[in-house]
């Protein structure tokens, strides 16, 4: 059984630029979620879920090694971070934005995705919240 | 097996002082490498030199060396910095002045110059090379060549090795590219080369360089774990344990805030990387799809494995250029309503650039927390929002065209809706934009001075 969840429930994200790239780094937050993300997202769902904010390609670098997809999108910066009317002039909002891409994600998979947070809580202890 | 131990002080320009001081003091390291520069700083330090030949470096650096350079002249720690941005040189006379008053007789100060390629760009496109916009493919440089004001190779490691082997204690540079703050002193320890068989051991130091060399973002900074991330007010800027086989080890300095975990290691692995399995540097090109990272204790993550694949051909240059200005101002709405209240303002004010005839290029409206940072991800729904601040910024070619925009926000407090509020709106700001692009290393030389206190 897939539930059709949120991309955040699986991974985390980190983003930023290079000129009017914006590279997304997706992190799985469990090997399954990682199985999950290579077989769900695609260049085609990813351009599709930020419409006009990705203007060129989107290219996509699965990272077994550490468990990541990285995520490089063409002429999405408006043209850069020095000359950019964006808000968020250099990208770091991008991963946020491509986390609420939405994926079907099997029950056992998410089930255990959820847990993630409480995992690193439980080791690193909780600082705040 | 032997060690060195390298720290990261700073990931741009204004960054935090008192963890690099911490780090000097309290981490037991070799060196430090200081990275102020984003990849506008050149040209805005390019500009402040055209009007006093004895600016345009980091000015940061002298209160930055007063305080760093005690602790580790004291601990025998080196420093190596891109600080002297425009104007190595004259940062250089300036940390020996420090020095000197600090009374650190015999202190060697290196000076690596050869980035500023503007004379030479010059030279080769009269020799018909050309230099197209990696961005936007755009071939013809004619189209900005009279509002160029800086263009800066991204350079390597070499100068600044050939200046530790003479000694140096402290090494100020322009635009080395940050990677090499960290290359370059392991390079020097180890004794390597830029030959085949230390390919994969320079990927090594690449790769951990790229994960320290913006300070606090691998120690907890910027996490998608920051919940779990202790006291970020005294976060620990990253140390480097690295290894002459090429495993490193990142740590913080003990009872520091901030969090070294798998997590926080993998997010910076993955940060501002075109194709991770071609990083290209000035000093090689890492592959990081083979890089292992393992949590091997509290605080302490091994990264290892790396590949690597020799020197690129060329090296990346940021041409930068006069591009207009931007002007952006914002007002905020309260309840009830408030984001209808917003997109009322939004054509209120589309309505007066028609009237005062705006020649933007650009003209962009958001709705603050609603969807500025998220764009067309979210959509905008029509919710009982407490407040919504609606911005606006355009960018035109002259000052005064953009000032429209602060000129036109003014009138929406009084011709908008009721309870609408704004602060002071900012003047417009000049835009540089950038022409990245590549130059054959073979044309740009690097060298080196040293002053001795």
């Amino acid at each position: 059984m897939k539930t059709k969840v949120r991309l955040e429930e699986i991974s985390f994200a980190r983003s930023g630029d290079k000129g009017d790239v914006c590279s997304v780094g997706l992190i799985a937050k469990t090997s399954k979620s990682y199985d999950t993300m290579i077989h769900e997202i695609t260049p085609e769902k990813i351009k599709s879920h930020f419409g006009d904010m990705v203007k060129g390609g989107v290219e996509l670098y699965p990272m077994p090694n550490v468990e990541c997809l990285h995520v490089v999108l063409r002429k999405a910066l408006g043209g850069g971070a020095t000359k950019t009317l964006r808000y968020d002039q250099t990208g770091k909002a991008m991963g946020q934005a491509l986390l609420r891409m939405e994926v079907d994600v099997e029950n056992d998979v998410l089930t255990e995705a959820r847990q993630t947070m409480e995992k690193i809580f439980e080791k690193y202890g909780k600082a705040w919240g | 097996m032997k060690g060195i131990r390298i720290g990261s002080g700073s990931s741009y320009w204004g960054d935090m002082l008192e963890p690099a001081v911490e780090l000097v003091e309290k981490g037991e390291i070799d060196y430090i490498g200081f990275d102020h520069l984003a990849e506008l700083t050149l040209s805005i330090l390019q500009r402040v030199r055209a009007k006093d030949s004895t600016k345009g470096y980091i000015p940061d650096i002298i209160p930055w060396m007063k305080e760093i350079l005690p602790p580790a002249w004291d601990k025998g720690c080196k420093v190596i910095t891109n600080a002297g941005g425009a104007n190595p040189e004259q940062a250089g006379e300036e940390v020996s002045k420090i020095a000197k008053n600090l009374g650190m007789k015999g202190m060697k100060v290196g000076v690596v110059t050869g980035d500023d390629v503007l004379p030479k760009l010059k030279e080769l496109r009269n020799k018909g090379m050309e230099f197209p916009n990696m961005d936007t493919g755009e071939e013809n440089l004619d189209l900005i060549e009279d509002r160029i004001v800086a263009a800066n190779a991204y350079t390597g490691s070499d100068s600044i090795i050939e200046a530790l082997k003479e000694g140096v204690h402290v090494v100020v540079a322009g635009r080395i590219s940050d990677n090499a703050l960290y290359v370059a002193p392991v390079m020097h320890e180890f004794g390597w080369d830029f030959t085949e068989p230390y390919f994969d051991l320079i990927a090594s130091a690449i790769t951990t360089g790229h994960i320290i060399e913006c300070a606090e973002s691998c120690t907890g900074g910027m996490s998608n774990i920051w919940q779990a991330v202790p006291e970020p007010w005294k976060i620990g800027f990253p140390i480097a344990e690295f290894y002459e086989n090429g495993e490193t080890v990142i740590t913080k300095v003990l009872n520091t805030g901030g969090l070294v975990s798998e997590w926080t290691i993998k997010e910076h692995l993955v940060y501002e990387v075109l194709d991770p399995r071609n990083y290209i540097m000035p000093d090689g090109i890492a592959d990081f799809s083979s890089v292992k990272i393992e949590e091997i204790g509290k605080n302490r993550v091994k990264v290892s494995q790396a590949k690597g694949k020799g020197r690129p051909k060329d090296l990346k240059v940021c041409i930068g250029y006069k591009d207009g200005f931007i002007g952006e101002a914002q007002l905020f709405f309260p309840w009830p309503d408030a984001l209808e209240k917003a997109k009322r303002a939004a054509e209120i004010i589309r309505k007066r650039f028609e009237i005062t005839n705006l020649q933007a290029e650009e003209v962009r409206y958001d709705f603050l927390g609603v969807n500025t940072i998220l764009g067309e991800t979210v959509s905008v729904e029509d919710l009982d929002y407490n407040e919504v601040g609606l911005r606006v910024a355009a960018k035109a070619q002259s000052f005064e065209e953009a000032n429209k925009v602060r000129r036109e926000i003014t009138h929406l407090w009084t011709i908008s809706s009721v309870g609408a509020h704004m602060g002071v709106p900012s003047h417009p700001r000049p835009v540089i934009s950038l022409w990245p692009t590549l130059i054959p290393r073979d044309e740009v030389t690097t060298g080196f001075t040293i002053k001795e206190v």
